[in-house]
C-alpha cells in the first residue's frame, strides 16, 4: 500500500506451491526435457522455476514399438509408452547431475498398480534434491482391466492417498483431460490430500494414414500436445479454479509468455513448458523472461495474476 | 551443438524437386552422416523442425572437407515443410539445431569403402567421399535428373557408379545388385536411403562377411534424444533391459546393421 515492496523483478516472479517457493512460475513438462542435463548445451537451467523429469516407475521401461510420433495441425501425437530409466538409476545416475543447479527438481511419477506408485514415491522420500512429487494418474490400471486411474475418481483418490501415505514430499497430482467434468478430479485428488495439481496431460488422439488405411501410431491413439491443446487447458485450468482449494500448475500448448500469462490469469499458480522444448530448448527460459517483462511493464506480480481474471 | 538464426546464402534448384540449401555458419565443424534440424518457418503449422543430413561445409580456411563456414542442405519437397523451406529466400533466417547424431564411424585400416546412398541417401556421402579422398559410391537414382546429383562427385577422389530402376542412366536395376557385384571381402559398406534397400544392402553384407552401416531415418521431434519419439528396436533383446530400442536421434542416425531388428523395422 503506497510503499514499493516489489522493486525488482525478483520479487515479482516468485510464487510458493505447497509451501515451496520457486523463483519464478515457470516448469518444464515432464517428458519433453528428459532428465535435465540433455538440455544444459542449449538453455540456462538455473533459470527456471523447477524441471520436471520424464515419468519413473519402479523398473525400468521400453516403451512402446514405432512410430512413436507423429505432427499434427499445430501439434503432435505421441504414444512413447512411458519409457524410462526408472527411479533407481534416477536416483544414482541422473539426480546428481541435477544437483549441481540451484532449480528445483520435480520427480514425475506413475505406476500401473497402486503399490507401484507407493514403493516409487517410498524411493524417492527424502532423497536429495527432490523437492516434490507430481503423480501421473494417466496410466492404465493393469488390476483393473487396463481402466485409467485418472478418469475415475475414486481410483484417482485412492492413488493420492497411496502416495501420500509414502512420502513426506509435497505431492502434485497431474490430471488427465480425458474426462467429463474435471471439477469432479480436482475435488477428489484434494480431498485424498493432494497439495496441487497440473491440468493438463495430453488430450487422446488418433492419426489414420488414408493411403495405407492404417493408424499413424503403432498404439493406433496417442496423446496430443502442443499448441492445439492449449484453449482446451485454458479452459480446464478455468474451471478448476472455482473449486480447487490448492494452488494450479497450468500445462498445454505454452509455446511462449502470452500463452502461459493466459493459464496465469484463468487461475494457475505456475506453468509447465512441453512440447515447445522441442521445436526451442530454450523456450521454458525465454516464457521466464517474457513473464518477468510483462508483470514489470503492468507494475504487478505474478502471485497478484493468478486468477486475476475479469468475466 | 546449438540452436540458432542461420543466414541463408543460396536455396537453389539441384534437380527437379529438389534443392540446395547453403547457411552461413560460423566455424562449422560436421562429421560425415551428421544431420541439422531445421525450423522451416515461425510459424506453428508445421510445427516441428524437419531433420536433414549435411551435404557439404565450405568455405573454410585449408583444405578440410569437415570444416568451414558454409553449411550445405540437399534436400527433396515432398511434403508441407519441405515445400515451404523451398519458398524461403536469400538473406532470410531459418533457425537450426545442430550437427546432430554420431556420423559414421572411421573405416578400418585394410577396409575398402562402399557407399550406397538410395536417392537423397546420397547426402551423407559427399562429404564422406572428400574425407576419405578414394571410395566408391553405389548410387541408386529414381531417375536422370536426381541422377545429375553424381557430378556433384566429380571434385573428390571417388569412384561412382550409378543405377537406375528404368534404365536410363547407369546400370539397370537395384543399387544392391550393384553392390554384390562390387562387394570383396575387404570392404566395408556404408548405406542411406530407403529402409528396402538398407535391409537388402544389410544382408549383401553379412552374405559377403563384412561390417555394415546404415543410416535411419524416423520421424523426429526434438533431435536430441529426450522425446524417445524415434525409436528403433534393437536386436541384442534383454541383454540390457533398457536397450531394447535405440534413438536414431541421439544413439544414431548410423547404426551397425547388426544391431537392428529389421523384422520390426
Ligand atoms: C536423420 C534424417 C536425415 C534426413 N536427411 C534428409 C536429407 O538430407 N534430405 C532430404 O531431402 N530429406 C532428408 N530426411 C527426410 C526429411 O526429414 C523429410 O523428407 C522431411 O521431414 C519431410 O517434411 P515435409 O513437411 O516436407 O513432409 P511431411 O508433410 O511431414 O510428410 C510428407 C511425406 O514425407 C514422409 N516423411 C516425413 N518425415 C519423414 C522422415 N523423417 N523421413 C522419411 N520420410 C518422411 C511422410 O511419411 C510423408 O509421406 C532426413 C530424415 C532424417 C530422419
Ligand atoms: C513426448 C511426450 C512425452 C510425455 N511424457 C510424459 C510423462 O512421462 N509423464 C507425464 O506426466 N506427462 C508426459 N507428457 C505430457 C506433458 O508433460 C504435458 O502434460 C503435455 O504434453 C501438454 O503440454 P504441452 O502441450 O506443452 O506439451 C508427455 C508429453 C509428450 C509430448
Ligand atoms: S527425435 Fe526426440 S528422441 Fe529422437
Amino acid at each position: 500500500m503506497g510503499t514499493t515492496v516489489e522493486k525488482n523483478t525478483g520479487e515479482r516472479l516468485p510464487v510458493e506451491i505447497a509451501g515451496i517457493r520457486f523463483q519464478n512460475p515457470v516448469m518444464t513438462a515432464s517428458g519433453t526435457f528428459g532428465y535435465g542435463s540433455e538440455f544444459a548445451p542449449y538453455t540456462d537451467l538455473n533459470r527456471l522455476g523447477a524441471v520436471v523429469v520424464k515419468g519413473l516407475s519402479l523398473k525400468p521401461r521400453q516403451g512402446n514399438p514405432g512410430p512413436r510420433i507423429v505432427e499434427t495441425p499445430c501439434g503432435m501425437l505421441n504414444a512413447i509408452g512411458l519409457q524410462n530409466v526408472g527411479v533407481e538409476a534416477f536416483i544414482k545416475e541422473k539426480l546428481p547431475y541435477l544437483r549441481k543447479y540451484s532449480t528445483r527438481v520435480i520427480a514425475n511419477i506413475f505406476g500401473e498398480t497402486m503399490e507401484d506408485y507407493s514403493e516409487v514415491a517410498r524411493m524417492l522420500d527424502g532423497v536429495e534434491g527432490v523437492a516434490a512429487l507430481e503423480v501421473n494418474i494417466s496410466c492404465p490400471n493393469v488390476k483393473k482391466g487396463g481402466i485409467v486411474f485418472g478418469t475415475d475418481p475414486f481410483e484417482a483418490a485412492k492413488v493420492v492417498m497411496a502416495v501420500k501415505k509414502s512420502t513426506r514430499l509435497p505431492v502434485i497430482t497431474k490430471l488427465s483431460p480425458n474426462v467429463t467434468d474435471i471439477k469432479v478430479m480436482v475435488r477428489a485428488v484434494e480431498d485424498a490430500g493432494s497439495d496441487a495439481v497440473s491440468i493438463i496431460n495430453t488430450l487422446t488422439g488418433m492419426v489414420v494414414d488414408v493411403e495405407k488405411r492404417r493408424p499413424a501410431l503403432a498404439t493406433v491413439t496417442g496423446g496430443l500436445s502442443g499448441p492445439a491443446i492449449r484453449p482446451v487447458a485454458v479452459r480446464m485450468v478455468w474451471e478448476a479454479r472455482k473449486v480447487a482449494r490448492t494452488p494450479i500448475i497450468g500445462v498445454g500448448g505454452i509455446m511462449e509468455a502470452k500463452d502461459a500469462l493466459e493459464f496465469i490469469i484463468a487461475g494457475a499458480t505456475a506453468v509447465q513448458v512441453g512440447t515447445a522444448s522441442f521445436i526451442d530448448p530454450n523456450a521454458a527460459v525465454k516464457v521466464a523472461e517474457g513473464i518477468a517483462e510483462y508483470v514489470e511493464r503492468h507494475g504487478t506480480t505474478v502471485s497478484k495474476l493468478v486468477g486475476s481474471l475479469e468475466v | 551443438m546449438e540452436s540458432k538464426d542461420r543466414k541463408i546464402l543460396f536455396n537453389e534448384v539441384a534437380a527437379p524437386g529438389c534443392f540446395r540449401l547453403g547457411l552461413e555458419w560460423r566455424s562449422a565443424e560436421v562429421t560425415p552422416g551428421q544431420f541439422v534440424m531445421v525450423r522451416v518457418s515461425d510459424g506453428l503449422d508445421p510445427l516441428l523442425r524437419r531433420p536433414f543430413g549435411v551435404y557439404g561445409v565450405h568455405g573454410g580456411r585449408g583444405k578440410n572437407p569437415l570444416k568451414g563456414n558454409v553449411v550445405e542442405l540437399l534436400y527433396k519437397v515432398v511434403g508441407k515443410g519441405t515445400r515451404i523451406l523451398s519458398a524461403r529466400e536469400r538473406n532470410e533466417s531459418v533457425n537450426v539445431l545442430g550437427p546432430l547424431g554420431n556420423g559414421f564411424p572411421e573405416a578400418g585400416k585394410d577396409e575398402k569403402v562402399i557407399m550406397v546412398g538410395g536417392g537423397m541417401g546420397i547426402v551423407p556421402f559427399l562429404m564422406l567421399a572428400k574425407k576419405l579422398g578414394d571410395g566408391l559410391l553405389l548410387y541408386g537414382a529414381r531417375g536422370k535428373s536426381e541422377a545429375a546429383l553424381a557430378k556433384d562427385f566429380k571434385g573428390t577422389a571417388c569412384r561412382v557408379k550409378v543405377s537406375t530402376v528404368d534404365g536410363s542412366v547407369g546400370a539397370k536395376g537395384l543399387v544392391t545388385e550393384l553392390l554384390e557385384r562390387e562387394i570383396t571381402k575387404d570392404s566395408v559398406v556404408y548405406a542411406c536411403g530407403p529402409v528396402g534397400m538398407l535391409k537388402a544392402a544389410t544382408k549383401v553384407a553379412a552374405a559377403a562377411g563384412v561390417r555394415c552401416h546404415v543410416s535411419l531415418e524416423r520421424s523426429m521431434a526434438c533431435g536430441i534424444g529426450v522425446c524417445l519419439g524415434c525409436a528403433v528396436r534393437a536386436k541384442t533383446h534383454g541383454e540390457r533391459e533398457n536397450r531394447n530400442y535405440m534413438m536414431v536421434c541421439s544413439e544414431g542416425p548410423v547404426f551397425d546393421s547388426e544391431d537392428i531388428d529389421w523384422e520390426l523395422l
